[in-house]
């Protein structure tokens, strides 16, 4: 991994993003976090639906319709963003312990989204008028918002992944 | 107080960071970078919940929702979600706070939540008085849409002016340059006897 990363820092577009680094890093860092109010925004608007606590006058169905999209589309916008990142810093973003959690929680956090969309198109009686007064239904919708917020927490904590210790494959600096 | 503030804020600016608090957090490995991760939740939240509402303004989203259902909804946990933010932000501030004050970026950002405090001001003296008459319409009044656009340009400038001061306010200002003939691998092999409480700030990292 670790030539994998150096290598990475050798490529064209990551020489670009370095010789740039005053402002270019910074930008798209920037974006990113736009993406994640947008991703972190719509989940809490579907979370508290499913919890009963706000959009009460819209089906959960519409709810989902409402902000669905934009859950996607802020996802693909930190998708591209983020590999940007990890293309311009290669060895400060995967040579740690936090890049690594994160992406196997957004893996399972995604297939839970999925799941969730997938049933609701399916089934979307059974879930309208008996799972969503579900109290299992409820603590999985919880769940899955905690997952987004460790999401936030571990990107913030690439950059200071010595607070896991000897987990962090990183080089003492 | 407050006026001797005025009259010397440097002075109180370096009580803050002297203060109990701002000592502990500089000194944890822990705290800050959990105080930071927690401000970016926080304001993640913040931002994707004003979103929803401007977009609502603006006829983009949500606009079959009476306006005033998808604000009640939303905004006091807008709020909630900004307490913490300003929480979060404050503690960090106490830990450098002479280096935040004077930076431009740190400076620009305030001057820009005040204004947003301002535009929602405008929002609530001119639109919002007559809400009634568009509450069920797609989209607010003209007035009500250029407080909308404004709100999004000043929050996403809000975000990009945070994630500068993190790349603008390095410590290396604060650091005493060691006198010549010092090797500082002889203090990190071994622990120096009598290792007080040295309070020296985190790295801080981007």
């Amino acid at each position: 991994l670790n030539h994998f990363a150096e290598w990475l820092s050798t490529t064209f577009l990551s020489v670009y993003i370095q010789n740039h680094n005053g402002w270019v890093i910074p930008a798209i860092q920037s974006v990113h976090i736009v993406g994640i109010g947008v991703v972190l925004g719509s989940v809490f608007m579907i979370y508290f639906r499913i919890l009963g606590w706000a959009g009460m006058d819209q089906t959960l169905r519409q709810t989902t319709t409402r902000f669905g999209p934009w859950f996607t589309g802020g996802l693909c916008l930190m998708l591209v963003t983020g590999v940007l990142m990890v293309i311009g810093e290669p060895v400060r973003e995967l040579v740690t312990f936090s890049f690594w959690a994160k992406m196997f929680l957004i893996a399972v956090s995604t297939v839970m989204v999925i799941i969730f969309q997938t049933t609701l198109r399916k089934r979307e009686k059974l879930w309208e008028e008996t799972l969503i007064n579900r109290r299992h239904i409820k603590w999985t919708a919880t769940l899955v918002f905690l997952l987004w917020a460790c999401i936030i927490l571990l990107g913030r904590l690439i950059a200071y992944d010595h607070v896991w210790g000897p987990w962090s494959p990183a080089k003492k600096a | 107080m407050i006026f001797l503030a005025l009259l010397d804020i440097d002075a109180l600016l370096k009580s803050i960071e002297a203060s109990a608090l701002a000592t502990k957090i500089r000194d944890s490995l822990f705290l800050f970078p959990l105080i930071e991760s927690t401000h970016v939740f926080g304001l993640a939240l913040v931002f994707g919940t004003i979103v929803v509402i401007d977009l609502r303004l603006l006829g983009i989203a949500s606009s079959k929702r009476p306006f005033r259902r998808v604000a009640s909804d939303i905004f006091k946990w807008t709020w909630a979600a900004f307490a913490l933010t300003a929480f979060t932000g404050t503690l960090m501030f106490t830990t450098n706070a002479r280096v935040y004050y004077h930076n431009v970026f740190f400076r620009t950002k305030m001057l820009l939540l005040l204004l947003t405090g301002i535009n929602m001001l405008v929002f609530e003296l001119t639109a919002g008085r007559m809400i009634h008459r568009w509450d069920k319409s797609p989209s607010a009044p003209p007035v009500g849409k250029a407080v909308a656009v404004l709100s999004l340009a000043m929050w996403i400038s809000i975000i990009c002016m945070g994630r500068i001061i993190g790349f603008t306010t390095s410590r290396e200002t604060l650091v005493v340059q060691p006198p010549p003939g010092i090797n500082f691998d002889d203090f990190l092999q071994a622990t120096p006897p009598n290792s007080g409480p040295t309070s020296t700030p985190p790295p801080l990292k981007n």
